[in-house]
């Protein structure tokens, strides 16, 4: 059961050691139905901390995203460790970081939140139009609590979870220095039925498809910087000579720019959906990871993020492999 | 001026009147709503909030080529200019906002690539129902402001009321003919009605008196880094915002056929003030949501007397990460 008072308590003795810089947390938002990240240094701030059905973000992205300025002479660069709370779909980010040694192991200290599924906003918006507070939710049995102004409302699960909640394996983080309370039982299968429906169609079918979505895109990025996997320190993106991808946006380089990321993220994508969730215009990201998720699954037998000691799959090679589909 | 009004089953009829002209409406592309030409008067989208991307996308596209050259010859071809006559449909902070942009492209140097496409006839479609996060009232707007319309449209339910504004306004009523009726004396006040409602709706406030004079003293202040440590540093505040105007120029050479563009650019990227020696000025996010916030509420009201923001809520609305401005204006109000 989650216990928020445990979590609590857990971060204000996390933070009061002297080898923690700062704790990533969740806290409620400041309207409707929104938790906002929180980074809290002082024991007192735990007080807002939160973990609800709200806390969608994936907070193992900002162990990447950290801006680190060069360290003026004289001065020892800080090494104290980021504390950071995961649910079970954030912690395979965390793995992935480490398998490819974005970061180091002994920089970060995590806490597991064993996790019953977040909410997909938008379907919570249709459901509640037009509601300005901030509105507080939790997990009771198969239902999401809402307390709305006018009073609490419980809605089943199935009809406010994200979609990738619903399918979910990983409720429980697969890596934690700490879990703050019981793991749940896994509730969710996947057999990439969203996928195999894309799939289904003529390839002049599945263009028509995407070519509408990515003629919408505008490049803000928000896909690639919430990614916890995107954090090449030069993106590809961002050169200008050679500049691969042109900053006009129309619909062959926001095409470009898409595919290439997700092949850069191909054996990397561990699922977690936000690249999906943040964007402005609502393009159906995941169907395009999953499908190269799917293919590493079926042609590698490779799932990213549920092993730390794992190889990366771009990286590792086998002598016995008989490479027969050279010749 | 006398107002008129369509009736909604008339509404086709009434874009059919305007078929000779070049037209923009808010429409579905893709998942997203925004301005675009109109093709099929059906596809036309106004019972919305408002669009996800603003209406500064037709006076101001997100790509201009500027010019055209080819590699070697000295010569450039210009682009035909212009292209937009009559833009429908746009709400009144993205009104007013366009009027802020243009303080900026009639300043130092006067664009003829934006102030041709302003010639355009602007619409207005008054709010009913504004969104939650709008905070318009605090910033002199408001949902049936006329500022930087030529006509406005108020949502009657059967009927859409057409209060002219200007001589364009006018123009485009004439155009109208029989497709459009005189208002009756209800229809006047059936519209004021809902414009007094739709003020009582919008519960967001921010205090923009002193905000100006107070920003240059929080320089160091904590609370750009508490705001930046959760930034994602993309560019979803930027490119939504109505006033946001920034662009970059590059050269895009494709074998010997090169073109200067202009394109959207946002001061939350990294890029945006990288030097060309490796400096950069604004090196971490820290640096970046100072200064959007000081561009807004500060540096842009001394230069031009009023501030860059009209309170259309979508960079609350939007922000992946919950940054929310209004929020950020309360810190600097109570910041000592």
């Amino acid at each position: 059961m989650v216990n928020v008072d445990k979590l609590k308590e857990i971060a204000r003795e996390t933070i009061s050691r002297d080898d923690v810089k700062y704790l990533i947390g969740w806290r409620q938002g400041t309207y409707g139905f929104r938790a906002a990240p929180y980074f809290m240094s002082t024991p007192e701030e735990a007080e807002e901390l939160i973990f609800s059905p709200l806390c969608t973000n994936n907070l193992a992205t900002y162990l990447t995203l950290a801006e680190k300025l060069p360290v003026p002479r004289g001065q020892e660069p800080d090494s104290r460790k980021v504390a950071l709370l995961v649910k079970g779909c954030d912690s395979r980010a965390v793995v992935q970081q480490l398998v490819e040694q974005g970061i180091s192991r002994e920089r970060v200290l995590v806490i597991g939140c064993p996790c019953r599924g977040v909410i997909d906003q938008k379907k919570v918006e249709a459901k509640f139009p037009d509601v300005r507070e901030a509105v507080s939710a939790v997990w009771d049995g198969d239902t999401v609590v809402f307390n709305l102004p006018g009073g609490s409302v419980a809605v089943p699960r199935q009809e406010v979870l994200a979609g990738k909640c619903l399918t979910c394996r990983y409720p429980n983080p697969v890596i934690a220095d700490v879990t703050v309370w019981e793991e749940v039982a896994v509730w969710g299968s996947d057999d990439y039925v969203d996928v195999r429906e894309l799939e289904a169609g003529s390839p002049q079918q599945r263009w028509g498809f995407w070519e509408e979505k990515f003629a919408s895109c505008m490049r803000c990025y928000s896909c690639r910087n919430v990614c916890p996997m995107c954090y090449c320190e030069d993106c590809v993106l961002d050169r200008l000579n050679p500049q691969w991808i042109m900053r006009s946006v129309n619909t062959a380089e926001n095409t470009a720019f898409h595919l290439a990321r997700a092949f850069h993220l191909a054996g990397r994508c561990i699922e977690c959906g936000e690249c999906e969730r943040v964007c402005p215009v609502d393009i159906p990201l995941m169907k395009l990871n999953r499908k190269l998720t799917k293919e590493v699954r079926d042609k590698y037998a490779y799932e990213p993020g549920v092993d730390p000691e794992a190889k990366p799959l771009q990286a590792s090679y086998r002598p016995d492999d008989k490479e027969d589909f050279i010749l | 001026m006398d107002m008129k009004k369509v009736r909604k089953e008339k509404f086709a009829d009434f874009l059919a009147t305007l078929a000779e002209q070049k037209l923009y409406a808010p429409q579905k592309v893709g998942e997203s709503l925004r301005f675009a030409p109109v093709t099929d008067s059906g596809k036309v989208e106004l019972e919305m909030s408002n669009t996800t991307v603003p209406p500064k996308s037709v006076f101001f596209p997100q790509t201009e080529t500027l010019y055209r050259y080819e590699v070697g010859n000295t010569e450039i071809q210009q682009p035909a200019m212009g292209g937009v006559d009559i833009v429908l449909g746009v709400r009144p902070c993205d009104a007013r906002a366009q009027v802020i942009v243009d303080s900026l492209f009639g300043w130092d140097y006067n664009d003829p690539y934006y102030q041709e496409r302003r010639k355009a006839t602007v619409v207005g479609l008054a709010c009913n129902k504004p969104c939650v996060n709008c905070f318009c009232l605090s910033l002199g707007g408001g949902p049936a402001s006329t500022v930087g319309l030529d006509l406005l449209m108020t949502d009657l339910g059967d009927a859409y009321l057409l209060q002219p504004l200007t001589e364009k306004g006018e123009k485009l009523l004439a155009l109208a003919g029989e497709t459009v009726e005189t208002a009756a004396a209800g229809d006047r006040e059936a519209a004021e009605s809902l414009h007094g409602q739709a003020e009582q709706m919008i519960t967001r406030k921010v205090e923009t008196a002193g905000v100006a004079e107070k920003l240059p003293g929080l320089w160091e202040h904590s609370l750009w880094q508490e705001t930046a440590n959760s930034c994602l540093g993309c560019g979803i505040c930027t490119f939504l915002c109505p006033t946001c105007h920034c662009f970059d120029i590059q050269d895009e050479v494709e074998g010997l056929e090169g073109r200067r563009c202009r394109m959207w650019d946002s001061c939350m990227f990294k890029e945006y003030t990288l030097h060309a020696s490796g400096h950069n000025p604004r090196p971490t996010r820290r640096e970046r949501t100072r200064n959007r916030i000081n561009h807004k509420y500060s540096y842009f009201v001394q230069k031009f007397g009023h501030t860059a923001c009209v309170g259309c809520g979508r960079c609350i609305n939007y922000c992946p990460v919950n940054i929310d401005l209004v929020e950020i204006l309360r810190q600097v109000k109570e910041a000592l």
